[in-house]
């Protein structure tokens, strides 16, 4: 369980990346964050993509200990049907959302494979891209899931150290750390264009989470050269089950870490979600952060029924509606991108010609 | 009059720009009006004809003198860009596509083998086909035989700014090239534009230089300026670069004076 595979415990040319970090690092944030804004402004211009989640199940099989979603949680379990998902993507399609994130819990029967592979499908029927953030799947599911339209999965760690790891998944299939941790490498061989690395920021300490996330992207980055990769900062927020982060990330550190990221991988999509608070993403607007969701519900059902009080994966801190939020972007004189992908463009991508 | 020609079409302006990356469709508008461009290229995954407010092709259409050429920036096979060029026909009625096929999300380097193939299908179907390509002279030549109406090999990578890092490569190939050679990618200032085509590129093609500048309108004018400017220059004639003295001592005595 602790053995840690080679990629993974040991980095090559990780000086300035590692200098960035440290407590005492020589670069002022300052620093980091106009050479970071410098990158992104070239790499990416003023332009934002813009997405937003799908839940489509809460029903869950793992036991982890940080999320309100857990089997254990009395949190009423539901998954949307097959015409209840059509409706929901209506929804989200009258906020001009075009880029969905499709979400469940880890593998149950209420919630399987054929079931998200079916929810996909009718995702793709309606929408320019679909990925998804559900459970680990074998390279033959994964090929599946991307003839049926999906371009790419998200898929964090959660935390890269072992035994906290252990701890912190208390049953379930997700208690394997090795199987997550390939994970994101089956889906690239089965077809997935692009996957999403994270770590949960709280877990464990810090440093040494980005560190190994970093050498995981790098690590994926030369083996399937044509991954698009990209990366999320997601930190703890209060949930459920009241669990208390035993690392708490602060807002400096996290605007570090981005910025690290950014820096050392210059052309990686780099992600922020509405977990964060409206002034912490209005101000990594432009800063380092390409990639945003929009309007989120985290609740099963929670487009076409705004009004549910259920409560979400995890409460949601910027609440603004899409036109807000798009007004704030454009204020910060970067446009809002709704659509920058092409269904054409869907599908596992093969050699076959067309004539 | 020095005009441009690619396939059937001719243009005076020889800068090209690029319709990504601007902090608003109408700072973009601003822009594409302010270069005096003729050629403006826009990728599919840009049409939005559900989200009129999302969309960037509608509104080009609105300005006079201008003709649209849709990118295929996205697809990373040459079956996805062939698809996409022909959605991207029907819906903008352009004969021409810039065919963009990069299978790296990250670096964006135009993949070769499958820009070669992309091109070939599309050139035999009657597009006007402009390849994003590396700045390979062997594959510019392929590319021309397969039919494409220019080359567009990189100056250096998209968004890099790197301006000319490809120039011996681009010497070449300008100078082997039947069809119009044009810089696409990676020119940071006008001065580089200015040498591009002093180096006698036939156009450039502008995107991130002038959509991330303070002011893009200006920024695209000073564009239009400086490609004139070098163009005009390529045209006079430079003279040569000094630096050959005459040895004090002839190195040629020995030849006796000439019959």
């Amino acid at each position: 369980m602790n053995h840690l595979p080679e990629w993974l415990s040991a980095g090559r040319d990780e000086t300035r990346f590692r200098a960035m970090l440290l407590p005492d690092s020589p670069y002022t944030l300052e620093q980091l964050a106009a050479e970071s804004k410098a990158l992104t402004l070239r790499r990416f211009g003023r332009t934002m993509s813009l997405y937003a989640p799908l839940y489509l199940s809460n029903h869950c099989s793992s036991g982890c200990a940080y999320c309100g979603f857990a089997s254990d949680r009395k949190t009423p379990r539901r998954r949307l049907e097959q015409e209840e998902i059509r409706k929901e993507l209506d929804a989200m399609k009258r906020l001009a959302i075009s880029d969905v994130l499709l979400l469940t819990g880890e593998r149950t029967r209420a919630a399987d494979f054929d079931y998200l592979r079916d929810s996909v499908a009718t995702a793709a029927a309606k929408m320019q891209r679909v990925s998804v953030e559900a459970f680990p799947m074998s390279v033959a599911e994964y090929r599946e899931l991307a003839d049926a339209g999906c371009t790419g999965i998200t898929i964090y760690q959660e935390t890269y150290n072992p035994l906290s790891y252990g701890e912190l998944h208390r049953w379930g299939p997700k208690k394997n750390y090795r199987e997550r941790l390939e994970t994101p490498a089956r889906a690239l061989e089965g077809g997935m264009k692009s996957v999403g690395l994270g770590v949960l920021l709280g877990l464990a300490d810090p440093q040494e989470e980005a560190l190994l996330l970093y050498r995981h992207l790098l690590h994926l980055g030369r083996t399937y050269w044509r991954a698009g990769l990209s990366v999320s900062f997601p930190r703890i927020r209060p949930q459920t089950g009241s669990y208390q982060p035993p690392f708490p990330v602060s807002d400096h550190l996290l605007a570090r870490m981005i910025f690290a990221f950014r820096i050392a991988l210059p052309d990686v999509e780099l992600v922020l979600s509405t977990r964060e608070s409206p002034a912490f993403r209005d101000g990594m607007a432009g800063l380092g952060i390409t990639r945003m969701s929009i309007a989120s519900r985290t609740t099963v059902g929670g487009y076409s029924d705004p009004e549910s009080v259920e409560r979400g994966q995890f409460d949601v801190f910027d609440d603004r509606s899409a036109e807000l939020f798009c007004d704030a972007l454009r204020e910060k004189n970067i446009e809002p991108v709704f659509k920058n992908w092409e269904h054409t463009y869907n599908g596992p991508s093969s050699p076959e010609m067309a004539t | 009059m020095d005009l441009l020609h690619l396939g059937s079409y001719t243009l005076s302006s020889r800068l090209i720009l690029g319709t990504g990356k601007f902090s608003s469709a109408s700072v973009m508008l601003e822009a594409v009006k302010a270069s005096g461009a003729e050629l403006v290229t826009v990728a599919l995954r840009r049409f939005n004809r559900e989200q009129p407010g999302d969309d960037l092709f509608t509104p080009l259409t609105s300005i006079p003198g201008i003709t649209l050429m849709p990118n295929t920036s996205g697809a990373s096979t040459a079956a996805e860009a062939v698809h996409a060029a022909r959605i991207a026909r029907e819906l903008s009625g352009s004969p021409f596509i810039k065919v963009e096929i990069h299978p790296n999300p990250q670096h964006l380097m135009p993949d070769p083998i499958e820009t070669y193939e992309a091109s070939k299908i599309l050139a035999k179907e009657g597009f006007l086909v402009m390849p994003y390509i590396p700045a390979d002279p062997v594959l510019a030549k392929r590319l021309e035989e397969a039919g494409c109406v220019s080359v567009m090999p990189l100056g250096s990578a998209i968004g890099s700014g790197q301006g000319l890092a490809t120039a011996e490569m681009l010497r070449i190939i300008i100078r082997e090239s039947n069809i119009p050679v044009i810089v696409d990618a990676g020119l940071r200032s006008p001065s580089e534009a200015a040498l591009a085509m002093e180096m006698g590129c036939d156009a450039v093609l502008v995107n991130s230089a002038v959509a991330v500048a303070s002011n893009p309108p200006d920024m695209a004018e000073a564009f239009a300026e400086a490609v004139a400017a070098g163009r005009k220059a390529f045209r006079a004639g430079i003279m040569e670069k000094s630096g050959l003295a005459a040895a004090t001592s002839p190195l040629t005595s020995f030849l006796g004076s000439e019959a």
